[in-house]
Order: structure tokens, then C-alpha cells, then sequence
């Protein structure tokens, strides 16, 4: 069995590989169920079975009309409106017919004999969980609801069995007569119940609830089977709008036996324009695109991705056909073939030349560049720049002005001397170029004094174990954890008894005062521990998922979870930085947004990412190799302009998305372009916003476009969004006004020069977009600067203002 | 000839002003899509009824304790009912806090919800997603303020923007996400203009509004008209809603640069200052002044809040310990610095026969704990709170809903934020079943299916 699974496989794979050259072929739809192996233990098992049709091994729909089933041995297994129940150990085969075609599965049914209870544990935390009584609006709340208080979504099942069993006088409970409980009457509208109705006298809920008092209302035990993955069917497919789809949630437990616990599952959709789905996981398809839909049963979260390609159909040369230069163009194409979006030309040399001196350095090429540029004849020509813009001294203003928005480098809360400090020791890091899993754990171990080793302002900044450690998870793994400080992650695997773990890891960060302005000194203590509240005592310091360390083992705790955070072998670490960068050419992460990286929000192109980030782990966590391969791939060389088919398309690169100047970049852009810099407080003219180490230097132009204010780490505080008051601003505002007037900028030179007016316009357009103006554009322009009467200064200052308000000059395209 | 000025203009084809010509050539200059004037045309088409109502909404952002304003409990404990006492009104349903007794002079004129309850989280941010526009933020829908579907629906009145927020959208309140101050799904373009500075400083005026002297009125037809050349050769950008949004920004700002009546609207010098005083020379006081002056001027909907953050500022968020608020805070500086000017407004308003086209709705986030935790101060309790209001149709001196002896639970009539929302959508004249271009261009109801209006409050 195994083997001919591996054989399917195989065929799969080379169909996959061939289909890009013969586009489809109906005759290979097949009719498949899901599951196809069913295990049902004990005689309250039993497992919804759904029927897909597949086509090239991709399941593309589900068939629900004139189904028949059939097992062949009623002794072992039934089959009920698509449900299996087990009648009897052994093992049977199911089949469903479907007018002449068919599928089967196997069944292995076993524990009938076994008496069987429900268990506090998995059962009747998931009923209360599902019908909504431990749900933060309800009795999940922090503070309960009229005296009754469950642990959100059942993360506690200790104190909840506690809470249920014994709590208000015990009449929550009534053994010898279950139906009298409150727990069933007030649920079940027997009784007034402010929540409403939550389940009906004839459900499993109720049975579940009734059978468990009747039992004895047994406690939950270590011994109880725990629940080790969940699996959802099916996991992806492709479906057109209109589409519907059940989902099945099948949980598997420590002790090998299988729920279907779908009912139980509480479903959510990441993109609801995609994909809405039903409480009880019936998807419906509503627009085209990708779409995810989350299922959370007992604090484990599992996704189905839903696709619903386009409605016109591109012909599979059009991707076999793009040009391909490294891996990442394999996985966009595969991607937009997938979703049947085409992909736009490739970028002129002059798109490419402005986009990526913008992208890498955050300044424009200035007129002589792009004219070199744009004459050299040779070939290899961008790759040249790729690696000239590598190694120019802008990179590093760039990329520490950006790790400074991600470290907080900021006046406000530092000293001005640490907050150097702070900044100096990035800018050197990335002048080295230090591989990034060393500035990781450099900053979490860093130690000393705060003026001599920058990197311990980071502990400056965040005083608290539980502070460092949301910052830390949130700036080196994309990820927030801090709804775990109350309780269990919502939308996550991470429990809150997991969170105290980590932030135990930090609980011996010490700071005092030297002597010194701004001086601090960071030491780690040989002892004290971080208390988990809800037990009183300290959680045993584990790095989220990784393993713990003895609580009296006295070496810096932190070198422990240095060594998790930046081991290769963890995903979290080298997606997140992979993210990052990826967001930073393209505008777009392949996880939006690149601070909520989670299970229950997957990256657009999973492959990719998962290949982007080992690519990044094989070169050592050296940035650069990355930065190089995303420059050099056509999908990052492709033009802005839209094709009508692929317009709408905002999150799979099959065109590069033209988004506005980041606050700083336009505003040295502005400058360059006018010969005019301008004067941030008390520091030399000349020095540009990016080479400004902190984000308070005042000024109103930084501010209205969207400076991030390095308050908390969170890409969310820069906003690049036009504004009306943007646009007031450059229209009417002194930053770029004063720069056009500017005594000895620019434009006095080019007057002074005697250049004729086409010779201005060339200049104009090929500082601020990088290319000549077309000759319409040129007799145009030409026209109106020619009107007589006007004065020559003025006329000029005109043309740049409409130059440099143009959407041309301030996006990057 | 081309006009894209919304409903209730006054302008017409003939008479083409010099500022109208410019208007056609910015259209021009922007290439204002077909997509756009689509949505121009349609706003011509939504029902007329109702066209000159107008909506002031003051947030009160950080969330009022109800106990301490507008639902007194004197016959709780003493750890419930918190250290202030009830004061009568002039409306003999009513009594208040004794922390606004100018409020207590204009009670006939407003109509408390005090049953008013939400059960999403308690963060500040869900609050305002949920009491601007009816629902809360899931599976990556951003719905609109309602300002912005008045907006979207009725276009703009005057050369004023249809929505504008003062003095400045919310700030950081915590929960880091949206605040529902934006148009979500409809799109930039129907964004509200925010102010972005304080009315009541000397020097106030709105920034940037007005070119540099040296650039007088030849200069800035040139330069429109090099931009409009500069601007017409790229067609990467038909795709991009940034972009797109640039455009139709330029074109608001133009607009608003070249007008007088704009201009006038703006300049709270133009008031006596005895006015001014009457409101006080606060930032909110003076923004309730400022908001008065634009819906005279045409803006139809403006979005006032009392506070930009909860951190480090005196406000209604009164936890009792730093960075938050005390309730000694709350008495000393944000009650009468509320009282004065809310009582202006509302005095104001029907001096000038305003109030009875112009709602003034007061809501809130949430409501605060019954019990006074231990640092004197109360915390988040969306469970139960009391929002008011006034004008627009409503009756005056009613009370809706009424909660428990402890201010803990609605205990009738419990108000869900949708309904108050679609109070506002009503109060405007606009059918609640009015669907709205969703994402994917799928039709989106203004209130989800069965949500009304608080109807006892007309």
C-alpha cells in the first residue's frame, strides 16, 4: 500500500512536471475519498466521509450528488449520510459510487469491546469550547460571567474541572440526576441563561456533557491520551466561486487513535473575499484568489488553503515561456500558473536602474549614473549594479536605518551618548556584514557597559523578562506572543505556560547604573526566576518550542536561547528574517504583515518562503546572497504596468507594485534632485534622513509621511499611505518650496550653465525618473517653458515642482 | 464640460468660473478614471431624502466610566457607585454627574443610551472599530467609518471634504490595530480629511492649506499645467490604489487650496471671542467650535475626538495608575474641559436652528469596571455603558435602556454597537439596506441583515 502510494506520487510529480506544456486533460479526473485510510476506536467514533473529485492531483471540487455507499462488511462499519460508525472490530473497505465511477477506502475499527468514557480533557473542554461558554466574550473572559469563570477556550482543564465540579455549591453538577445540572440546564435554555441557547437536549453536545456526569464526572488525568496533530482534508484545493466545500478536522492522539472532531473545531477565514466559512467548516468560494481557512481545536491550529484561479484562462506557454534566473522564479511562476495570472513584461533598463538603487540604498541614481547606465551596451550590465549597489557606502545608511526601526534606536528613551552607542554598533555589524543569526545573538546576550557594547541597549529598552520577550519573538521571528501573557494564544500554538517558560529565560537580565551619562551596565545574575501567575511558581526556562534548561543551572540563560533562536533547524528565525527582506524589495511580504507571522496567516507562496529561507540558511545567514538572488530574478525585473489579466493581483508578484517613497528616501530624493539638502537640528547640512541615527530629530515633512515613531517593533508604525495632508504639504509646504528657491542649488547651475530648455527637461527627468523624456513629452514641456514673459528662475522652479509631484518621481515603480 | 462635485452642489455648467477650468484640468492632469466617475454618478443617484442633515461624532476616546457620568448608581455600595453624586437636570427623566452641571442645563436636549454592550475583546481598538462602523474587523474586511459611507454615498456639498476628523485620527491605544477611522473596503479616496493640528493653538491654521506668497495665481496655473504633462505619461499606476489615491488626493487639495469658502471655514478667528471662550480654549473645545463652522460650511459628517492615545495623556482611560488616567484626573481636567464644551455645542447648534439637521452623537469604546480596583481607578468593561444623543431627529430628554443596580449588565433594552450605528445611518436619511461595493466587488449591507436603529430614540 505504501508502495503504490509512493508510486502515485511519483506519477504525480512528472504529471505536475508535464502539465505546464499540455494544459489539462479532463480524462484523467478521479474520483477520491477522503480520508482514505479511516481508523474509528470504540463505539463513539465515527468519521464524515467526503468525496473529491481530482484532476491532476489537485482536488477540484466535491462530489455530493447521487452518491451511494456501500461497505463490505456491515459487521465492522455502516455508513450513515456520509458517516462511518463502527459496528465491530476489523477491517472493511468502503466504496462510493457515483453514476460509473467509484472510489474506495479502507476502515480498521477497533476498541469496541473497551468500555468507554468521555474525558473531561478532550471532550467536554472541545463541547464547551465550540458551543462558546469558555469564549472571551463569555465565560472565557478574564473575570468570568455572573460568578462563572472557564479558562479561555479550555487552555486549563485542571482549574475548569475544578471550577465545574466543585464550585458554587456544586450545583453545577447533580450525579444523580445529570439533566438537573446547571451545566445542561442553562446551556440548554431549561433555565434562564443570558448567553442564550448554546446546544439542544437531542445533541452529542448534550450527550457528551450528560454521559460524562453519569460516569462520575471523572477528572482529567496525566494518563489521558493527549492530542498530538490535527489534520484537516482536504488540505488544499482548487475550486471555482460559487464553490462549496466540507472540511474534515481529524485529530490524532499520543496513543494513535484518530477523532473526527470537525464539529468540534472552531473555523476561521483569512480572506473572506476568497473563501467564507461555516461554523461547521463548509467552505463557500465567493472571488478569485488564494484563500486559507483555519481550524482551532484544543490550542492546535490547522490550515486549508483554498485556491480559485482566475476566470481567464492564460495558455500554459505563457509561463513555460517566462524567463527564469534562479529558484524564485520557479515558485512565482508555479504560483501564478496555479492561479492562472500572466506575468508583465520584463522592466526597462532605466525601471530597474531607479528601482533598485531605491530598493537597496534608498537614494536615486543620480543624472550621470542613469545616463552611464543607460548607455552601457553590455549584457551583464545589471548584474554589475546589483553588486556595485551591494558595496556602495549607501548600503550601509540604509539597512541600519532599517534594523534601527526594527531595535527601537530612539533619543526619547535613550541617552543621547547610548543611544549612539546603540546605533554604531548596528552600523558596524552591517558594515561587516555580519550574518544575521550572530546580530541576533549578539543583541539577546549582549552584556556590558551600554556606551562601550551598543547592543545592550536593547536591554535598556526593555526592562522586563516579559517585555524583552515579546520584542525579541516579534523582532527576530516575525511572531507576537503576547496574548499568551494572559492565556493561550488564540490564533497559535503557544500556551501561556510556554510563554513564562520563555520569558523565565530573560528573568536574570540585570541593569545598574555607571558612571556616565547614559552609561548602564547589563549583567546577567546567577539566580531569580520569572513567576508563571496562575501557578505562583516559575515555569522551567524552555525557548518556546525548543528544550528547557535546569532552573538552577547558573550560566547566562540567554546563551541557551541564543542557541534556539538562531539554529538553522529553526523555521521561525530564518522566515522571519527572509520576510523581511523579501518585503523590503518587493513592498509586499510573502507573510503580510511581516509582524504577524503565525500558522493561522500563511505566506501567499509557502514554497517559496520555505525555499527563500533554507536558501538563506545554506549561505550562512549572510543577507547579501539573498538580496542578490531577489535583484537578479526576472520576477523582481518585471515591469510595474499591469496587463489587464493580471490587474487585480496585489499579493503574487506577477508584476512589481509601485508603492510611495519611504518618508526618508523621498525627502533625500527631493534634495538630490534640487541640490538643495536639508538641515536636521544641530547636525552638519549635507547629512541625509538616512543617516539620521534616531527617529526623534524633529521635522514635520519625516512626520506627515510616515515616519515610524520606534515606539514599539512593529512594521504597522510606518505608513506610506498618501494623504491629503501629504499632498497639501508638497504643494504648498516649505520642504520642498525652500528647496526649489534654494540660493546655489541645482537649478541656478543649470541657468547658469545657459542650458537650452530641452536640455533642462533631459536633466529634470533623468535625476528624478531615470530616463530621457519622450520626444511628445519633451515639445510639450518645451512649449510652455518658451511662453514668453516669464522668468527663467521661476519657470524652472515650475518644472521641477511638477516633476517632483509627479506619481512618477514619488513612487517606486 | 466635466464637474465631479457630488450631490448638493451649487455649481452649475454655465458660468464656468476660473477655479472650474482649473477643476477640468486636474481631472485631466490626474486621469481620473471611469472607475471614478462611475462612483461620482452614483452618488447623484442615492435618495435624496434627508440630503441636508449632518453628523457631529464625538469619541470619547479612552471610555468614560458610565457610573461616574451618565448613569449614576447612588444606591450601590460605595466601592461601585466611586465618590461622585447624581445631580438633577433640566429634564425630569434624567439625572448625571455631578462632574458636568452645565450638561445638566441642556439634558432636555439630549437622549441617553445607558444599555449600550459589546463582547469582543476589551481592548480599546475593537471598541472603535465596532462604534464607528457597526462591525468588527475579521477575515481581513476593514469596513468603513460611517462618516466615509456618507461619503461614499453622498459625495462631498461643498469645496469642503464630505468627512473630516479633528484634530487628528486615533493614535495608539494599545491593541495595534485599526481603528476604523478610514473608509476600509471603499477605498482611500473616501478617507476623511484629518486636520493633523490643535485649533486652539495662537497661531492655529490648517497646515499647508494656502500656497507660499511667491507663488501667485500664474504660477500655480503653470505648474498645474506642467504637472499635468509630467503626470500624463505612466500608466503603471492605473493598477494601484496607492497611486490611484494620489490622484484623487491632488485633486481634494486643489480644490480645497483654491477655495475661499474652504478657506473661511477653517479660520477660527473669524468667531468673537466670546465664543470661543464659551467652548474653551481647549483642543477639544475649539475642535467642537471648528467642527460647527464646517458643517456650516457643507462638511457633512465630522468625526471629533476628545483624545489622540490613552498613554501619557489625561483621559477618560481611568485605570488609576501610569501611564493611564486617575479619577481624580478625570474630574479635575477632562470633565470640565468636556462640560464646557459640550455644552457650547449643543447650546450653539440650536441658537443658530442647527440642531435639528445636525446629529450629535456621543459614544464611547466600552464602559468601565463597576468595582473601583485597588489604584482608585476603573478598567475596561465592555459589558454595559451609555452612549447619547442629540438633534438629527432624535428626541431630547429620554433615557434608552437602563442597566443593573450596579452598572454591571444592560438590564433592558441591551443596544448592540450596529444599532447605534445604523441610529446615525437613519438619523441621515440613508436606507439600511443600501449595499455598498464590498471586496470583490460583492454588495455589502450598511448595518448586517436585522440590525435597526434605536428607534425609541425619535
Amino acid at each position: 500500500m505504501a508502495e503504490l502510494r509512493f508510486l502515485y506520487r511519483l506519477g504525480l510529480l512528472l504529471w505536475v512536471s508535464a502539465c505546464c506544456a499540455a494544459n489539462n486533460a479532463i480524462a484523467d479526473d478521479t474520483l477520491v475519498l477522503l480520508p482514505g485510510e479511516i481508523k474509528l476506536s470504540g463505539p463513539q467514533a465515527y468519521q464524515t466521509i467526503l468525496l473529491e473529485e481530482s484532476r491532476g492531483g489537485q482536488y477540484v471540487g466535491q462530489a455530493t450528488e447521487g452518491l451511494t455507499f456501500e461497505s463490505s462488511n456491515p459487521q465492522v462499519v455502516t455508513i450513515d449520510d456520509g458517516v462511518a460508525r463502527p459496528t465491530g472490530n476489523g477491517q472493511a473497505t468502503i466504496t462510493v459510487k457515483a453514476g460509473a465511477r467509484s472510489a474506495t477506502a479502507t476502515v480498521t475499527v477497533s476498541d469496541m469491546d473497551k468500555t468507554f468514557h468521555w474525558s473531561f480533557r478532550n471532550h467536554v473542554e472541545s463541547v464547551l469550547a465550540k458551543a462558546g461558554c469558555s469564549s472571551g466574550a463569555c465565560h472565557g473572559a478574564q473575570a468570568g460571567k455572573n460568578g462563572f469563570r472557564l479558562s479561555l477556550r479550555g487552555y486549563d482543564p485542571e482549574g475548569d474541572f475544578n471550577t465545574v465540579t466543585r464550585q458554587a455549591r456544586g450545583r453545577r453538577i447533580v450525579p444523580s440526576d445529570p439533566g438537573r445540572s446547571l451545566i445542561l440546564t442553562k446551556p440548554t435554555g431549561a433555565v434562564p441563561h443570558k448567553g442564550g441557547l448554546r446546544f439542544r437536549v437531542n445533541s452529542l453536545e448534550y450527550r457528551v456533557l450528560a454521559d460524562w456526569i453519569a460516569a462520575g464526572t471523572p477528572p482529567p488525568t496525566p494518563d489521558d491520551p493527549r492530542l498530538e496533530r490535527l489534520e484537516i482534508l482536504p488540505a488544499a484545493s482548487v475550486l471555482k466561486p460559487e464553490a462549496r466545500q466540507q472540511l474534515v478536522v481529524l485529530a490524532h492522539f499520543n496513543d494513535g487513535h484518530i477523532e473526527d472532531v470537525t464539529r468540534w473545531a472552531k473555523f476561521t477565514s483569512t480572506n473572506e473575499s476568497v473563501a467564507q466559512v461555516g461554523e461547521l467548516g463548509e467552505v463557500k468560494v465567493m472571488g478569485y484568489g488564494e484563500g486559507a481557512v483555519t481550524a482551532w481545536y484544543l490550542s492546535r491550529v490547522v490550515t486549508a488553503t483554498v485556491t480559485s484561479p482566475f476566470p481567464t484562462p492564460v495558455p500554459s506557454e505563457v509561463f513555460a515561456r517566462a524567463e527564469r534566473r534562479n529558484f524564485i522564479d520557479e515558485f512565482v511562476l508555479a504560483k501564478l500558473a496555479s492561479l492562472s495570472i500572466p506575468p508583465s513584461a520584463p522592466a526597462s533598463d532605466s525601471e530597474f536602474l531607479r528601482r533598485s538603487f531605491l530598493d537597496t540604498v534608498g537614494v536615486l541614481p543620480t543624472a550621470d549614473e542613469a545616463r552611464a547606465f543607460l548607455q552601457d551596451p553590455s549584457p551583464d550590465k545589471r548584474d554589475k549594479l546589483i553588486e556595485s549597489l551591494l558595496e556602495r557606502p549607501e548600503f550601509v545608511d540604509y539597512w541600519a536605518y532599517k534594523w534601527s526601526d526594527l531595535l527601537l534606536v530612539n533619543s526619547e528613551k535613550l541617552r543621547p551618548p547610548a543611544m549612539w552607542a546603540y546605533y554604531t554598533w548596528i552600523r558596524n555589524q552591517v558594515e561587516a556584514n555580519t550574518p544575521w543569526d550572530e546580530f541576533a545573538r549578539q543583541i539577546i546576550t549582549a552584556k556590558g557597559s551600554t556606551l562601550e557594547n551598543g547592543a545592550t541597549n536593547f536591554f535598556v529598552l526593555h526592562q522586563d523578562a516579559p517585555d524583552v520577550t515579546e520584542t525579541t519573538t516579534v523582532a527576530f521571528l516575525g511572531m507576537s506572543v503576547n496574548c499568551a501573557r494572559c492565556h493561550n494564544h488564540p490564533l497559535e500554538k503557544w500556551t501561556n505556560n510556554q510563554y513564562y517558560a520563555m520569558a523565565n529565560l530573560y528573568a536574570r537580565v540585570k541593569l545598574k547604573a555607571a558612571p556616565g551619562d547614559g552609561n548602564t551596565i547589563v549583567f546577567a545574575a546567577t539566580e531569580g526566576d520569572l513567576i508563571q501567575p496562575l501557578t505562583g511558581k516559575p515555569q522551567t526556562p524552555t525557548p518556546l518550542d525548543g528544550r528547557p534548561i535546569s532552573l538552577d543551572s547558573p550560566e547566562d540563560r540567554r546563551q541557551h536561547l541564543a542557541a534556539w533562536l538562531t539554529s538553522p533547524e529553526n523555521p521561525y528565525f530564518s522566515r522571519a528574517v527572509t520576510n523581511r527582506v523579501w518585503a523590503n524589495f518587493f513592498g509586499v511580504g510573502l507573510v503580510e504583515m511581516v509582524d504577524d507571522m503565525r500558522l493561522t496567516n500563511p505566506a501567499s507562496n509557502e514554497e517559496l518562503l520555505g525555499a527563500a529561507a533554507r536558501f538563506l540558511v545554506d549561505n550562512k545567514f549572510d543577507l547579501k546572497p539573498l538580496m542578490r538572488a531577489i535583484l537578479q530574478s526576472k520576477t523582481y525585473q518585471r515591469s510595474s504596468q499591469p496587463l489587464a489579466e493580471n490587474k487585480s493581483d496585489a499579493r503574487f508578484y506577477s508584476r512589481y507594485y509601485p508603492r510611495r517613497l519611504m518618508a526618508e528616501v523621498l525627502l533625500d530624493a527631493m534634495s538630490q534632485v534640487t541640490g538643495a539638502p536639508t538641515q536636521f537640528g544641530d547636525y552638519p547640512l549635507g547629512w541625509r534622513a538616512l543617516q539620521l541615527p534616531d527617529a526623534s530629530v524633529d521635522s514635520y515633512f519625516l512626520k506627515t509621511f510616515g515616519r515610524p515613531e520606534r515606539i514599539i517593533t512593529c512594521e504597522c508604525e510606518r505608513t506610506a499611505e498618501p494623504t491629503m495632508v501629504q499632498v497639501l504639504h508638497i504643494s504648498n509646504g516649505n520642504s520642498l518650496n525652500d528647496k526649489l528657491q534654494a540660493k546655489g542649488n541645482h537649478l541656478e547651475h543649470l541657468l547658469a550653465a545657459g542650458a537650452p530648455d530641452d536640455k533642462l527637461i533631459e536633466e529634470a527627468y533623468l535625476s528624478a525618473f531615470s530616463r530621457l523624456p519622450t520626444d511628445e513629452e519633451k515639445s510639450r514641456l518645451v512649449a510652455v517653458l518658451a511662453e514668453p514673459g516669464q522668468d527663467k528662475r521661476q519657470v524652472l522652479e515650475d518644472l521641477y515642482w511638477s516633476v517632483l509631484s509627479s506619481r512618477e518621481f514619488l513612487f517606486n515603480h | 464640460m466635466l464637474q465631479i462635485t457630488g450631490k448638493g452642489s451649487t455649481q452649475t455648467c454655465d458660468g464656468l468660473t476660473r477655479r472650474d477650468f482649473l477643476q477640468a484640468g486636474t481631472l485631466g492632469a490626474i486621469g481620473l478614471s471611469l472607475a471614478d466617475l462611475a462612483a461620482a454618478e452614483a452618488q447623484g443617484k442615492v435618495a435624496p431624502g434627508h440630503d441636508d442633515r449632518s453628523v457631529i461624532m464625538i469619541f470619547n476616546l479612552g471610555a468614560p466610566s458610565q457610573i461616574d457620568t451618565w448613569d449614576p448608581k447612588p444606591d450601590a455600595p460605595i466601592e461601585i457607585r466611586g465618590p461622585f453624586k447624581p445631580i438633577k437636570t433640566n429634564s425630569p427623566a434624567i439625572e448625571i454627574s455631578e462632574i458636568f452641571p452645565r450638561m445638566a442645563q441642556h439634558a432636555d436636549k439630549l437622549s441617553l443610551v445607558r444599555s449600550c454592550f459589546h463582547t469582543a475583546a476589551a481592548v480599546h481598538d475593537t471598541g472603535h472599530q465596532m462604534m464607528q462602523t457597526g462591525r468588527l474587523f475579521t477575515g481581513g474586511i476593514n469596513t468603513p467609518h460611517a462618516g466615509c459611507v456618507l461619503s461614499y454615498l453622498r459625495g462631498r456639498k461643498s469645496d469642503l471634504p464630505a468627512h473630516v476628523i479633528l484634530p487628528e485620527p486615533m493614535g495608539r491605544t494599545g491593541g495595534n490595530m485599526p481603528h476604523g477611522q478610514d473608509a476600509g473596503f471603499l477605498g482611500k479616496a473616501h478617507d476623511p480629511f484629518a486636520l493633523m493640528a490643535d485649533p486652539s493653538q495662537p497661531n492655529f491654521r490648517v497646515p499647508d492649506l494656502l500656497p507660499p506668497a511667491q507663488i501667485g495665481e500664474a504660477r500655480l496655473d503653470r505648474r498645474r499645467r506642467l504637472r499635468s504633462i509630467v503626470d500624463d505619461a505612466v500608466k503603471n499606476f492605473e493598477a494601484s490604489d496607492s497611486a490611484q489615491l494620489l490622484d484623487s488626493n491632488f485633486q481634494a487639495a486643489f480644490r480645497l487650496m483654491t477655495s475661499t469658502q474652504a478657506r473661511e471655514a477653517f479660520d477660527l478667528t473669524k468667531e468673537p471671542q466670546p465664543v470661543r471662550d464659551r467652548y474653551g480654549m481647549t483642543r477639544f473645545g475649539q475642535s467642537c467650535l471648528l467642527a460647527r463652522r464646517l458643517i456650516e460650511s457643507g462638511v457633512r459628517f465630522v468625526t471629533v475626538n476628545t483624545f489622540i492615545t490613552v498613554f501619557d495623556e489625561i483621559t477618560w482611560d481611568i485605570h488609576g495608575s501610569k501611564p493611564f488616567t486617575s479619577i481624580e484626573g478625570m474630574r479635575d481636567i477632562v470633565a470640565p474641559m468636556y462640560d464646557q464644551a459640550y455644552s457650547a455645542l449643543l447650546e450653539d447648534l440650536a441658537q443658530r436652528g442647527m440642531l435639528g439637521n445636525t446629529l450629535v452623537c456621543n459614544l464611547a469604546e466600552f464602559g468601565r469596571t463597576p468595582r473601583v480596583n485597588p489604584a482608585g481607578g476603573r478598567d475596561h468593561w465592555p459589558q454595559v455603558w451609555t452612549c447619547h444623543f442629540a438633534g438629527g431627529g432624535v428626541q431630547g430628554g429620554r433615557v434608552v435602556g437602563r442597566s443593573d443596580p450596579i452598572g454591571g449588565v444592560p438590564a433592558e433594552r441591551p443596544v448592540e454597537p450596529s444599532e447605534v450605528v445604523a441610529t446615525i445611518y437613519r438619523s441621515l436619511g440613508l436606507d439600511l439596506e443600501t449595499k455598498l461595493p464590498g471586496p470583490q466587488s460583492r454588495p455589502f449591507p450598511l448595518v448586517d441583515f436585522g440590525k435597526h436603529e434605536i428607534k425609541e430614540l425619535f
